[in-house]
């Protein structure tokens, strides 16, 4: 009999069910996560305390909290899937995808952030280019949060209907009532206190998973041998050697797209502008702390494929008699069908596979826990833009401090139950999903350019920063209509136009539009910059590289210095790069 | 200061962390424990035999246990 067959409850489609003992851990982790909530309350009063947790977080706290507001649930499980999918190839976004960009973020970008004072990145935006393009990516990021929040909270109840038999609606009000509830008591500082546990839980529920795989498998050389006998070949465990053409692997992609596109465009875009993740480094005590957060934040992100991609590569290398395993599917094939399970679902069925009543309940604990930190982050987030860059920028501009604190409270509740309508939404018509995740990517290319331009260039002028972004917007939304609309024949030739090459995959089309979006929007800045007027330096003071001087971050000796450690960080991502070449 | 929790409140998060993980361990490690030695494995070691004779759920939430143990005992009220 086959060992998942055994486990799994074919009757009605759900993979196992939970014991007493797996209850018991999921209700001790509500319970003090609200009790967190609860606990917190008392010292969020200001809008200072709700927004930005008083300014008082250490480097270790924001940068937990940093790395954990990314952990959400299409994270952990999409990635893994990917793996599955792709192979190593997956790693790239942990390690090309995100740890240079995080150094940047805390060595270069954050004395910016933190010195100007500034709320939120469109509040940077505003001090920097002025209402246009503060409101143009208010409203953009606000938008696109609360439908990705949504987006989260339909693709994390389809896991625990198809893992664990749940209804859908029970999944997604428990945990929406239940993140609604400690963000709205205790603002951004609860939401990072649980952050931080939820990485500790993530952790403690998922890395048995590798640990026991690798003991199967026999090492990782050996798990190595195994899965290029199950897919034929040996580019499922190449990082880079694959790299060259877009049919040499699996992705279909070469690496022009992944250092370029995905390096130097998406990764920097996401890390150094999203405020869901910059807001929790606004929250350091002091700057240094600032500049450490990222830095510790990106020492743990090198270790996230661990529980992440390891995964998806021992399913794809386990063998029962000479053949593979699992056949796993995509998810449109795999629907309806309970004989077969999509890629998205090789963290549950590993699970599954390694661990026991228990166990199982640490994992499950660890699945819910990545979907509440990944809610909780986009949730405080869009408070903080509504309430400061939207509310108070233009609907209700004197309004006293406890006014707007009680906005952040009521904004949390209503963007909750606006992401819940956004679920119930997908959930009658699944491929507004592939339109809202596409929909996020438009911004955060050509967001990037405006920032960075906007940080390190003198001369980039209000108008500059507002027409690129637009631009840089429009022409992203264009060529994802350009490849996604017309005849099969149109789309292939059309993103063979965007990636340039006819062998390009979807994935390169992603990585390459990041990348035409980011020079338009550079492009148009720099043109209509030298056209208009600049700030003066004394304007520009705290907001631009060359127009202000920084201020000595308080670290004494070397240890203590964020750029010691960034170079740490630096050369065990170029070694581990190189190990797996 | 407790660290991370607001001025004047006494929990630090750290104090959170090895609440959450010592509470896990004392629910594992009994539970692992009477697992080993009544010679009731659970339904996936059963057909995985390698896998009974490593106690995971006994050795992991010893690990919990013990990592709870010392952050709650470290980060206890009135010790920061």
């Amino acid at each position: 009999m086959h060992p998942l067959a055994a486990l799994a409850v074919v009757s009605t489609g759900q993979l196992t069910s939970l014991s007493g003992i797996d209850i018991l851990i999921l209700v001790l982790y509500f319970a003090v996560v609200v009790f967190i909530g609860f606990y917190v309350k008392g010292t969020t009063n200001t809008s200072e305390e709700f927004f930005l947790a008083g300014r008082e977080m250490s480097a270790w706290i924001a940068g937990l909290s940093f790395v954990s507001a990314n952990l959400g649930s299409l994270e952990l499980m999409g990635w893994a899937g990917s793996a599955y999918q792709y192979g190593i190839l997956a790693m790239h976004w942990y390690w090309i995808g995100a740890i240079p960009a995080m150094l940047f973020l805390g060595i270069v970008m954050m004395p910016f952030y933190y010195i100007s004072k500034t709320h939120s990145v469109p509040g940077y935006l505003q001090l920097r280019f002025g209402e246009g393009a503060r409101g143009l990516a208010a409203v953009s990021f606000g938008l696109m949060t609360i439908l990705m929040s949504g987006v989260n909270m339909y693709a994390m109840a389809v896991v625990m209907q198809t893992v664990l038999g749940w209804n859908m609606t029970f999944s997604i009000w428990v945990g929406a009532a239940t993140v609604a509830l400690y963000v709205m008591l205790g603002g951004l500082r609860s939401a990072i206190i649980n952050e931080v546990l939820q990485f500790i839980l993530i952790w403690a529920g998922a890395a048995l998973i590798p640990i026991l795989g690798l003991i199967e498998a026999g090492g990782w050389d050996k798990l190595k041998a195994n899965i290029a006998v199950n897919v034929g070949n040996s580019s499922y465990t190449h990082m880079w050697s694959t790299l060259g053409h877009f049919k040499d692997n699996p992705m279909g992609i070469n690496w022009v797209g992944i250092v370029f596109g995905l390096g130097a465009i998406i990764s920097f875009g996401y890390w150094t502008t999203d405020f869901l993740v910059v807001q929790r480094v606004l929250s350091a005590n002091n700057l240094r702390s600032a500049k450490l957060a990222p830095v510790i934040g990106a020492a743990f992100k090198m270790a996230v494929p661990l529980i992440v991609i390891l995964p998806g590569l021992i399913c794809l290398g386990l063998m029962q008699n000479g053949h593979p395993m699992f056949h796993l599917v995509p998810a449109e094939v795999a629907k309806g069908n309970p004989l077969l399970h999509s890629y998205d679902q090789v963290l549950p069925l590993m699970l599954i596979r390694y661990c026991g009543p228990g166990l199982l309940g640490l994992g499950i604990t660890a699945l819910v826990a990545g979907f509440m930190s990944g809610m909780a982050g986009n949730v405080s987030a869009f408070s903080t833009v509504w309430t400061y860059d939207i509310y108070g920028a233009y609907l209700n501009k004197k309004a006293n401090d406890k006014h707007y604190v009680l906005m952040g409270r009521v904004s949390t509740v209503v963007g909750m139950l606006i992401s819940i309508g956004t679920a119930y939404l997908v959930m009658n018509a699944a491929s507004i999903m592939d339109y809202v995740q596409a929909l996020f990517s438009f911004f955060i290319a050509p967001l990037f350019g405006t920032v960075i331009l906007g940080m390190l260039w003198k001369r980039a002028t209000k108008w500059g920063g507002f027409y690129g972004l637009l631009a840089g917007t429009l022409s992203s939304i264009g060529m994802f209509l350009y490849t996604s609309t017309g005849t099969a024949a149109h789309k292939a030739h059309a993103l063979s136009v965007v990636a340039l090459s006819a062998d390009a995959q979807p994935m390169a089309e992603n990585m390459f539009r990041a990348l035409w979006s980011w020079l338009i929007c550079v492009a148009v800045t720099v043109i209509v910059s030298y056209m208009t007027t600049p700030k003066t330096d004394a304007e520009l003071n705290g907001l631009v590289y060359g127009a202000t001087i920084i201020p000595h971050d308080g670290s004494v000796g070397l240890l203590q210095k964020p750029i010691f450690w960034a170079g740490v960080v630096a050369a065990v991502f170029v070694g581990l790069n190189i190990l797996f070449f | 200061m407790a660290e991370g929790t607001g001025r004047g409140e006494s929990l630090s998060i750290w104090f959170f962390v090895g609440m959450i993980t010592l509470l896990y361990g004392l629910v594992l490690t009994p539970y692992g424990a009477w697992q080993w030695l009544t010679h009731h494995p659970p339904a996936n070691e059963l057909l995985l035999p390698w896998l009974i004779h490593l106690h995971p759920t006994f050795w992991w939430g010893l690990l919990l246990l013990t990592f709870g143990a010392f952050y709650t005992t470290k980060y206890r009220p009135g010790t920061n």
